[in-house]
């Protein structure tokens, strides 16, 4: 690597496109439609039986993860975590499909923080809620429906991508409007538009899109990871709160959407990542937590761990110009 | 002071481009990329102080766009939108 090369060009990073060929999809989608969601998680059971036992190159992807949340584990150990992580991502794919193909009445979403998000959301600076990849955002989304504000969505879907979003089974139009992090500036002015509207803005505050600039790194189940800070540098240039909202299953149909915490972000932070180092670690703390909790149900299958911190951006205190 | 002189200014000042005096900014440097080294989330922060320092909105991307080019394009916006 040249000196001045972008190390996020070179590294191993995460990818949304599934595993699954697009007829293995169809077929899973038709036993939904004939059988309903059991069957479905019968026959997925058996598909990530041969994932586990027969793909290594599958396995060993969410053995990275895993690795720092059993760190005791080994062989068998490790080979149970990793069907059972999977499996529950498999579930989540196939809850989201239900929801799309049965409908809405299919799942049933409770939600934890309604009056927090309200009163957020009455702040009229807008909401800016940050998820990860854990749980099943999109299958809770309509849980959020009595906000009764239009949602936007830093989404980046890649090409090839054959997953289906559970409106797309149905034919329904999209219920919330994507942003397209390689547009224009990353997306940045259409995300403050949003905000000025006093609307709500959804991002992935677990997965870094596009330059390695836009992330800092905060300890994470051990080890630095590099976590994108845009929402926190939005939140602070426009006074928006943020709410981390997390997704678990909790049961064969059901879900918990949690308003899992509140962030405040001192307006005018200096330029640079490690201002924003303090609440992307609070972010990671509550991502630490869930996992705690639902240790099979945080889905980054890559090493988030595979980071060259800067030493400043890990011990440095609030650098505020105040 | 100008337009031009008070946003030069503003952008070395608010958004600490400490390598930089506002004498050494190019009219028609891009302000984003090469050039003044402004990345995505600068405009951000660009957007509100200019609203704060000169009471002018940049309300979407189709204003933005055009407007968020060079300094000069930047005055030619805040001036446009002051006289209407």
């Amino acid at each position: 690597m040249s000196p001045g090369e972008d190390k996020s060009a070179t590294r191993g990073r995460w990818s949304s496109r599934s595993i699954g060929a697009a007829w293995q999809h169809r077929f899973f989608y038709g036993l939904i439609r004939l059988g309903g969601r059991r069957v479905a998680y019968a026959m997925l059971a058996l598909v990530v039986l041969y994932y586990v036992l027969l793909r290594p190159d599958q396995r060993r992807k969410s053995q990275f993860y895993l690795r720092r949340r059993f760190p005791e584990a080994r062989g068998f150990g490790l080979l149970s975590h990793s069907y059972r992580m999977s499996l529950a991502l498999g579930k989540s794919l196939i809850d989201r499909a239900v929801v799309g193909i049965l409908g809405p009445g299919s799942t049933r979403v409770s939600l934890s923080g309604r009056e927090e998000l309200l009163a957020l959301l009455a702040e009229g600076k807008g909401l800016i809620l940050v998820t990860a990849h854990a749980g099943s955002w999109q299958t809770t989304m309509a849980a959020l429906d009595f906000l009764q504000q239009p949602v936007s969505l830093l989404m980046q879907r890649e090409a090839g991508d054959i997953d289906r979003h559970y409106f797309e089974h149905g034919g329904r139009a999209c219920p919330f409007r994507v942003i397209d992090p390689r547009g224009y500036l990353g997306g940045a002015l259409e995300m403050l538009e949003v905000l000025k509207r006093g609307e709500i803005l959804s991002v992935m505050g677990d997965r870094l899109l596009g330059s390695d600039r836009n992330a800092v790194a905060v300890d994470f189940l051990g080890a630095p990871v590099r976590f994108p800070f845009s929402a926190y540098k939005l939140a602070s240039a426009t006074g928006a709160p943020i709410g981390v909202l997390l997704s678990a299953k909790t049961g064969t149909d059901s879900y918990e959407l949690r308003l899992a915490r509140v962030i405040r972000v001192p307006a005018a932070l200096k330029r640079g990542s490690g201002a924003f180092a303090p609440y992307v670690r609070q972010f990671a703390e509550t991502l630490e937590d869930y996992t705690q909790k639902h240790p099979y149900q945080f889905f980054n299958f890559y090493d988030m761990w595979e980071t060259e911190p800067a030493a400043s951006a890990l011990s440095d205190p609030p650098d505020n110009k105040e | 002071m100008s337009t031009k002189e008070k946003l030069k200014q503003m952008l070395v000042e608010e958004l600490n481009l400490e390598d930089l005096s506002p004498e050494e900014i190019e009219d028609d440097a891009p302000l984003f990329g090469e050039g003044l080294g402004l990345d995505s989330l600068d405009a951000v922060e660009l957007v509100v102080l200019i609203q704060k320092h000169f009471g002018v909105e940049i309300k979407d991307m189709e204003e933005g766009r055009p407007a968020l080019q060079s300094v000069n394009t930047l005055v030619s916006f805040i001036e446009a939108k002051r006289a209407a």
